[in-house]
């Protein structure tokens, strides 16, 4: 239970930053009894919470990266603490293992195109439903949406169909125009591609309205003096839209980013990884890997995707974070957000200083007694 | 922002460390299981039994205990029905977290990994171990001991269009490997698209092939060491590859089009368990399976097939241990297991349970009999499943790439040999 109590201390006081002003002159001694007293009372308030935190959250982390370094295996499921202590041998043994090479690949093929892909479709999609589509705007909206929250499950049975080789649908109307189409869950080069096809059909929905919203937040005022400027309407969208919605972009593109990172659902039911594990993913290996008993292995390999996530969503900041000053509340409210729960990311320089805007965990942080 | 990460970063090390320092393995001798388990109790079972049960058994072994219960009147069974997909992780989570039935049923390919964690009750002396199918007994031994009885066994033959055989003039019954190659070109010049279908690779490819390879006479596992990189193993990967070379057996089959191709006579033949005389019979209409001959699988340098099924473990924290054992060892009665076939067509793991009722009049059941003399069971160890997925993988390299079968052969044994015995 020392494991509960540890990190109850490590924030003592943070609470209590927010009531005693810095700046009382109180005595010293009678001061210090009162914080402590506050802080105590507060830490009863935020109890609760606290535990809550510890047991759901912050356990099963320290578990997980507890098993990253042992070598535990199924075998030691009675006694999880009686394992040797490996240090990073797993990540070793997953960073040389040939099938995770065959896994990371395809997961980067997923992302990198599935990734623009999702987003350039949903804002064609977007601005569509924005400017020329207005009726019965909100049946499409509904309809765009409607895969979203459809079970994966069912929607399979469905694109399995699609996809058969001899009587399915897309091979029947290819052969209308004399094209042999292929057999494509069953072929290496077609395999991967179907399954992107479809988890961009899957994940747009989500886009859709975020960027729709996005884009009605535009001031029409703008569009206005660009159109009276005689700028036409490719110009606006690439020179007034875009740059307006790229907070809106920014997280568009880092909550798919993830999501296609964690790419399982689609070979899960689709194809089981394969043929020739053309189709295996990370996610989809380590899941392999714990029903195989492996934990120490598969936790390795959890953290190493968790590492790449990181990486990419930096990657996306660099990309898209604004070089001018069209930040909105929202773009700094991610920053932040990610600063706080990473503060391994060095992405601090680029976001920190700018305009003297400090985001909300910034400042709370900043007061805590040293 | 700074002091409270890094503080929160120390902690979470800090605890990390504690944990992982209080722990390493005790590789104390004396942990060793003993090979003879402790005798049970005489006389009737009484308390309370708990028992989990996968599928169709989980739904029906309910009601068939209480028989069990008419014969011990102070003891009741009560069973627990887990589906077959989240069974693995339950009982892994029952045995991590210490709260465990006292009988469960048991995949014959789990036995190893459900044995090495310590959770089995080594088999006491209940039961006759040559009463079983021998294949049948060697799935439930990891490393020699066993840790639980057999309950029911399946066994993989071959299903034949018998129309389109004679059609082609071919035997129905293949006899020899050359036999079984000729037969399936038969089939196939005689209007089939394929002549046989044999899973190239994907989940579950490996026990459609290793039945080839121990008719080749290879030893895949003996006493700690694989030996997959033997000519024996290579010769059976290049005839099953073979078939796919030659074009008679399909090296994609999208799933749920073999019932549909075989009653259309687009398949000439294939292998499987006899679940596929149900499906058969409910995809061709009644009366479909007269057309069709189960022929035991052909002869290679010795005869084999694989054997598959379930076993009953009783866990050593069971809370009613000797009425646990007491109740399995009924099931494994010869009349309890006809009797369960009678209930639910699971083939009984007794020997002489074959000798009653249908089990010996029916002609069908009759070559299923006769092949579980010779089937085998894959290796009883703890990282099977994982290697089984090895074979999986290069199977279907072999079968859709045309991989070199010695190459495969190497691989397979590489990875073996990285991936352990588990134990």
């Amino acid at each position: 239970m020392a494991t509960v109590a540890r990190p109850v201390r490590v924030g003592t006081g943070s609470p209590a930053g927010g009531e005693a002003p810095a700046s009382s002159p109180a005595p010293p001694r009678r001061r210090s009894r009162l914080r402590r007293r506050r802080s105590l009372v507060a830490w009863g308030f935020a109890a609760p919470f606290v535990v809550l935190f510890l047991v759901f959250m912050a356990w099963p982390v320290v578990s997980s990266l507890f098993m990253a370094v042992t070598d535990i295996k199924s075998r030691d499921l009675r006694t999880p603490f009686a394992v040797n202590f490996v240090g990073l041998d797993n990540v070793v043994t997953v960073l040389t293992d040939a099938t995770f090479h065959k896994a990371a690949l395809n997961t980067l093929y997923f992302v990198v195109v599935g990734v623009p892909l999702t987003m350039g479709v949903a804002l064609a999609i977007a601005v569509a439903l924005n400017t020329g589509i207005t009726r019965a705007a909100a049946f499409f909206r509904v309809s765009y949406y409607m895969p979203v929250v459809t079970s994966i499950v069912a929607v399979a049975v469905v694109w399995r169909f699609l996809y058969r080789p001899d009587n399915g649908l897309i091979n029947e109307v290819l052969g209308w125009f004399g094209i042999q189409g292929p057999d494509w869950l069953g072929s290496t080069t077609w395999a991967m591609p179907s399954l992107i096809a479809m988890a961009v059909w899957r994940s747009m929905g989500t886009l859709v309205v975020i960027f729709l919203a996005g884009l009605q937040s535009v001031p029409k005022a703008l569009h206005e003096a660009a159109a009276l400027d005689g700028a036409n309407a490719w110009q606006r969208l690439t020179r007034v839209t875009l740059p307006s919605i790229r907070p809106t972009i920014l997280f568009g593109g880092v909550i798919t980013g993830i999501g296609f990172l964690q790419f399982f659902e689609e070979p899960f039911v689709m194809t089981q990884g394969g043929p020739l594990n053309s189709t295996l993913s990370v996610s989809y290996l380590i899941y392999n890997q714990f029903g195989f008993g492996n934990y120490g292995v598969a936790a390795a390999m959890a953290y190493v995707l968790f590492l790449a996530i990181v990486l990419l969503t930096v990657v996306q900041f660099r990309l898209l974070g604004d070089r001018d000053e069209t930040g909105t509340g929202r773009r700094r409210s991610i920053l932040a957000l990610l600063r706080g729960s990473r503060p391994a990311v060095e992405d601090a320089p680029v976001a920190a200083p700018r305009g003297g805007a400090v985001g909300p965990a910034d400042r709370r942080d900043t007061e805590v007694p040293a | 922002m700074r002091t409270t990460t890094r503080v929160t970063v120390a902690a979470l090390a800090a605890v990390t460390l504690v944990t992982t320092a209080a722990c390493g393995r005790s590789d104390s001798p004396g942990t060793a299981a003993p090979s003879e388990g402790t005798a049970v109790s005489e006389g009737p079972a009484t308390g309370e039994v708990t028992v989990w049960a996968m599928g169709t058994e989980g739904e029906k072994l309910g009601e068939f205990a209480k028989a069990f219960s008419e014969e011990n009147p102070d003891a009741t069974i009560k069973v627990t029905a887990i589906p077959w997909d989240a069974a693995h992780d339950k009982i892994a989570n029952a045995i991590a977290g210490n709260q465990v039935p006292d009988v469960s049923m048991i995949g014959t390919t789990w036995m190893g990994e459900f044995a090495a964690t310590g959770a089995l009750d080594v088999t006491p002396d209940v039961v006759d171990d040559d009463a079983f199918f021998d294949g049948a007994w060697d799935s439930t031994e990891v490393d020699d001991v066993s840790y639980g009885v057999p309950w029911y066994v399946e066994t993989r033959v071959l299903y034949l269009d018998t129309d389109l055989a004679e059609k082609a003039g071919v035997s129905p019954t293949p006899a020899t490997w050359d036999d079984l190659k000729a037969t399936a070109k038969g089939l196939k010049d005689a209007g089939a698209a394929w002549g046989i279908n044999l899973q190239p690779g994907q989940t579950g490819a490996w026990q459609t092939f290793l039945p080839f390879a121990w008719e080749a006479g290879a030893e895949i596992y003996d006493d700690g060491t694989f030996s997959f990189d033997t000519p024996e193993f290579v010769e059976a990967l290049t005839y099953y590859q073979s078939f796919f070379t030659e074009k008679l057996a399909p090296t994609q089959l999208p799933e749920g089009t073999l019932e549909p191709d075989f009653v259309d006579g687009k398949i000439g033949s294939f292998v499987s368990g006899p679940w596929h005389i149900g499906i058969l019979e409910e995809t061709g209409g009644e009366g479909f399976m007269d057309g069709v001959t189960l022929a035991p699988m052909p002869e290679g340098k010795e005869k084999a097939s694989f054997i598959g099924g379930s076993n009953l473990a009783v866990f050593k924290d069971a809370k009613n241990r000797d009425a646990a054992w007491k109740f399995v060892q009924w099931l494994s009665e010869p009349e309890t297991q006809a009797a369960w076939y009678q209930e639910v067509s699971d083939l009984p793991a007794v020997e002489s349970a074959w000798q009653q009722g249908d089990l010996a009049d029916d002609e069908r059941l009759k070559v299923f009999g006769d092949q579980m003399t010779t089937a085998q069971a894959p290796p009883a160890i703890p990282t099977w499943e994982q290697i089984a997925n090895v074979i999986d993988t290069e199977l279907e390299k072999v079968c859709k790439s045309g991989e070199d079968p010695a190459a495969a052969a190497k691989a397979i044994q590489q990875q073996a040999e990285t991936i352990g015995t588990g134990l």
